[in-house]
């Protein structure tokens, strides 16, 4: 179980890369650029602490990464969350966008405009 | 009463009144006799939202009660209002649309409608699943729904006698507008600017549900029904033909094929000139480094012959938007205005861009144009010789460029006024307006267009205007003759809710924490009455009578715009939180959940 459970724990280090708060790796800063161009804050709010959709502080602790995947994917329609499977942007930066959103949800990366990690 | 009911009525069926005219509108004309109708969302064709009836006056309102409740049972943003017509109220509800037919004299419900639609409507809805309204003709109520069908139910049974499919939500394409009946066509728009839907209104004859025209906002002439020689538009001080391809010059490429337009105001209508008059909306995207040139037509007034679906003539307020300044505020038609001491006709506009706007609505000439809030700062003046804005270079977006953040932009996004209606006093000849008081900062950034995608391309944050009284709106009196604010009245939050004024001396709205206000339409900071109801209120007061006595109703039920409180900090943690913090302290105020509040006097 620990053999298991190491490389998890590194896998998710390197998740994203953040420093001062607001510079991060270019896969996660693409997640962000992908955040913002979906328009998701007219949703889930600008800090991503929720309005008319939940707050993804919240939910990203709790959903797995292929949860979180397929609700991208797939879409909530009957709960308002569209289906981004036709999205380039979304399909090409699934991870980062996951990255980014991990990284809020932790506390690790803030709010608002960022910057790639030179 | 019985003046009012004239007054709608004669406006609502122009030349039908003819003995003998073609348009056999027997059924309404009998309904009209039953006095104290409100038989169109905006009580008549010229979008006056007035009532003749006085019973409820300034010397009594205090002591108005809830006569009686309905829950709609849905959340989410409830605009628009109730239609009386007769002993029948109908109300409808957000997504998914529900419609109840509610008989006055037991407050039973007579019969119910509830579309099935398929829920992937609801994330290609912008600002939430609001809808605006019902309309009634010859015995039908028409209801648009999210998912762009247009449905025709037998007022007395709720059985479907047609419908027809006006847009495709796979695109992006969704309705919130009420449907609009003028002479034997119901006209409709379509919602989606945020999504690069094409903007367009369409008319539908009202017995068959058969299109008999549609007229694009952008594109050739052809599909706008534009004519190159006759179409006029203000130039050089006087009016002057649009000319070949007006709108396929001030786009660069296929822009225009996603570049919004869209048309989900408060239309009106003139028998007299057999006009119809409303606006187009933001062009698509927000990012205005994306779609080079003026955008013709969008952020458009447009007056078309009901018939054809022509444009007789257009005048385009905002020229390649930088702010999102959607032009679909209801237009309000005035006879006798006095413009520089010359009685006018014309309509009147307030636009989200801060500007109020009087123009000849039968030429189509600039009259007047005026901020009807001293915080608008994007533009100093209105030029009257060109039409157009002088935009201050600090807050053009466009200027700025892409990937910087224009701040201290007045109005914000949300504008001086939204779709909330104003109403409009002919015995003073005042306009009553609900207004915001919210500025933004603004950065625009590129994006991809994907269909039935989000297309923004901006990120916002919104604030109280600073410098003023520290609330988010003002309920104001305004001059459109000479352009000005005659009294403004502070609120706390952005007034959302649609106007009313009646003979009885009252100017009635509602608030987002929830008040229904009357106040004293010659004196509007002496507050006559409030009244806390169930939900935070961006629906619309209307007025009528039922066996003698006058009621007021209006839908509660926080949403849209206002109530999601769209805002984005962008970049440091406190940036934005003017608007989030300011909406949500709406959280200590009101919760979801519709309900038709019914208030008359003991």
């Amino acid at each position: 179980m620990v053999l298991l459970a190491a490389p998890a724990v590194a896998a998710d280090d390197k998740l994203y890369q953040v420093a001062d708060g607001n510079k991060v790796d270019k896969a996660t800063l693409e997640g962000w650029r992908t955040w913002r161009a979906l328009a998701c804050e007219r949703c889930h709010g600008a800090k991503q602490e929720g309005l008319v959709g939940p707050s993804l502080l919240e939910s990203l602790r709790r959903l797995t990464k292929d949860e979180f995947k397929q609700t991208l994917m797939k879409g909530r329609p009957e709960k308002g969350m569209p289906n981004f499977d036709g999205s380039k942007m979304v399909t090409e930066n699934l991870d980062g966008l996951y990255a980014y959103l991990k990284g809020r949800s932790d506390g690790a990366i803030q709010p608002g405009r960022l910057e790639e990690l030179k | 009463m019985a003046t009012k009911f004239a007054y709608t009525w004669s406006a609502l069926l122009g030349f039908a009144l003819v003995p003998g005219a073609a348009l056999g509108n027997d059924d309404v004309i009998k309904n009209t006799q039953a006095s104290g109708n409100w038989a169109m969302q905006a009580g008549n064709m010229h979008n006056h939202r007035y009532s003749a009836l006085k019973q409820i006056s300034r010397e009594n309102v205090k002591d108005l009660r809830v006569a009686w409740q309905f829950s709609t049972g849905v959340l989410r943003g409830h605009e628009g209002g109730p239609l009386v017509i007769g002993d029948m109220l109908y109300i409808h509800s957000p997504f998914p649309n529900k419609v109840f037919a509610i008989g006055l004299a037991d407050q039973q419900i007579k019969w119910k409608y509830e579309p099935k639609q398929d829920p992937t409507v609801i994330p290609v809805m912008c600002c939430d699943t609001v809808n605006r309204g019902l309309a009634f003709a010859e015995g039908k109520i028409f209801l648009q729904q999210a998912d762009t069908m247009l449905v025709a139910l037998d007022a007395k049974t709720g059985k479907e006698l047609w419908k027809v499919k006006n847009g495709d939500p796979k695109k992006g394409e969704t309705n919130t507008n009420a449907p609009h009946v003028f002479k034997n066509k119901v006209i409709t728009g379509i919602s989606g600017g945020e999504f690069g839907v094409r903007g367009y209104v369409a008319a539908y004859d009202i017995n068959t549900g058969k299109q008999v025209w549609k007229a694009y906002s952008t594109g050739p002439d052809a599909e706008m029904l534009m004519d190159p020689d006759k179409t006029m538009t203000w130039t050089d001080g006087k009016m002057a033909p649009v000319g070949k391809d007006s709108s396929l010059k001030s786009w660069e490429g296929d822009q225009w094929k996603i570049g919004g337009g869209t048309t989900w105001g408060w239309y009106s209508y003139d028998p007299k000139t057999n006009l119809m008059y409303y606006g187009s909306g933001n062009p698509s995207t927000w990012n205005p480094v994306q779609r080079p040139g003026d955008n013709k037509w969008s952020m458009t007034i447009w007056a078309r012959d009901v018939d054809t679906g022509q444009a007789k003539w257009v005048y385009q307020m905002t020229p390649h938007d930088e702010w999102d300044f959607d032009g679909v505020n209801e237009m309000i038609l005035a006879d006798g205005i006095n413009v520089k001491g010359k009685p006018r006709n014309v309509v009147v506009h307030f636009d989200r861009n801060g500007f109020a706007y009087t123009l000849d609505r039968n030429t189509g000439e600039l009259l007047v144009a005026q901020k009807y809030d001293p915080q608008v700062n994007w533009a100093t003046h209105v030029d009257m010789k060109t039409g157009r804005p002088q935009v201050v270079a600090k807050y053009s977006t466009q200027a700025q460029g892409q990937d910087v953040n224009a701040k201290g932009i007045c109005p914000a996004a949300l504008g001086t006024k939204d779709q909330q209606p104003a109403a409009y006093n002919p015995t003073n000849k005042l306009f009553y307006v609900p207004t915001n008081h919210v500025c933004m900062d603004y950065e625009p950034f590129k994006v991809e267009y994907t269909a039935g995608q989000p297309y923004v391309g901006a990120t916002l944050s919104m604030f109280p205007a600073p410098g003023s009284h520290g609330g988010m709106g003002n309920f104001i009196v305004w001059d459109a003759g000479a352009g000005k604010i005659v009294k403004s009245k502070a609120e706390k939050f952005s007034v959302w809710s649609g106007a009313l004024v009646t003979a009885g001396g009252l100017a009635c709205y509602g608030t987002l924490e929830g008040y229904v206000k009357c106040v004293d339409a010659n004196d509007i900071s002496k507050e006559l009455y409030k009244f806390k109801t169930p939900s935070g209120i961006i629906g619309n007061l209307n007025t009528w009578e039922f066996k003698g006595k006058q009621y007021i109703g209006v839908l509660s039920g926080i949403g849209g715009w206002a109530g999601i409180g769209l805002a984005a900090g962008l970049e440091k943690d406190t940036d934005g939180l003017g608007a989030v913090g300011g909406y949500r302290e709406l959280n200590k105020f009101t919760e979801l959940g519709g309900v038709l509040t019914v208030f008359s006097l003991p």
